[in-house]
């Protein structure tokens, strides 16, 4: 798959999973690049790819992350829109109980489907 | 300006800065920030709370008081313990009412990419006072048991 600068992207069992290389989320400049990356993985129907690759829902793993800023969360915000817009999911999975607790607070956890790991996020695609 | 208090060992850490109105200025502070809040021995609880308050804080005060406008200025205070966060950052905007902010909780709100700073401050430390005018901010943490 494409290198990305601010995302490492894999494939499990048709379902895109994205993980940050950054541990701290807060730069405008990555924030930015970062939302660019996540929307190609909507917007690009890359000819390269099966066609299950690019209806692929996605999973959004948080292993990595220590720091998140409200810029990143809006760059989810926009990825969730457009995904739902073309019929595919999203799952968050592997929040720190910090990071966790700021989706819940600011009722985010009604928007997304939080799961405690990987393997139960993707699972859980089927569910539905 | 940047103060640093070291004595025999690191008691205390000051900042005092007053940075334009450019939101790419906030990251490199609350990464100094954190790195203090490491130094310390905060957890990352704590330290996720900070920096999440200090970031609405300085991003509030750039975009939404001084309306990124290029000759303006936010004024930013920060003293850490090993116990105790406090910041206070102005703005020159004319203020805000505090009562007239929209519930971003609600349904018709959740989805929207703004809206959130107020709340998150308060959620994330223990003590917040604004002035009168509503264009500063001053907070206050405690390390967790």
């Amino acid at each position: 798959m494409s290198d990305f600068e601010c995302i490492e992207l894999d494939s499990v069992d048709d379902v895109s999973v994205v993980k940050f290389k950054d541990q701290k989320v807060m730069d405008p400049a990555r924030i930015e690049a970062l939302g660019e990356e996540l929307l190609s993985l909507v917007d690009a129907k890359s000819p390269d790819k099966s066609e299950t690759e690019n209806q692929a829902n996605i999973l959004i793993n948080f292993e990595n992350v220590r720091f998140f800023s409200s810029g990143a969360i809006n760059k989810l915000i926009v990825l969730e829109k457009r995904l739902r817009a073309n019929g595919r999911q999203i799952r968050l999975s592997n929040l720190r109980p910090e990071v966790r607790d700021l989706f819940s607070y600011t009722n985010l956890d009604s928007m997304f489907d939080i799961r405690d790991g990987q393997a139960e996020a993707i699972e859980s695609f089927e569910e539905k | 300006m940047v103060s640093e208090s070291k004595e025999f060992m690191s008691v205390e850490w000051k900042y005092e800065q007053r940075i334009s109105s450019d939101p790419n200025l906030c990251a490199p502070i609350v990464e100094q920030l954190i790195s203090k809040l490491d130094e310390f021995g905060w957890a990352d609880k704590d330290a996720f709370a900070i920096h999440m308050a200090v970031e609405e804080a300085i991003i509030n005060a750039i975009k939404h008081g001084n309306e990124c406008r290029p000759n303006t200025t936010v004024h930013i205070k920060m003293k850490l313990t090993g116990e105790q966060f406090q910041a206070t950052v102005t703005d020159e905007g004319p203020g805000f009412d505090l009562d007239n902010i929209p519930d971003p909780t609600n349904q018709e709100n959740v989805e929207k990419c703004s809206g959130r700073g107020v709340m998150l401050i308060r959620h994330f430390v223990d003590e917040v006072q604004y002035n009168s005018r509503g264009n500063s901010v001053s907070m206050t943490k405690h390390k967790s048991n």
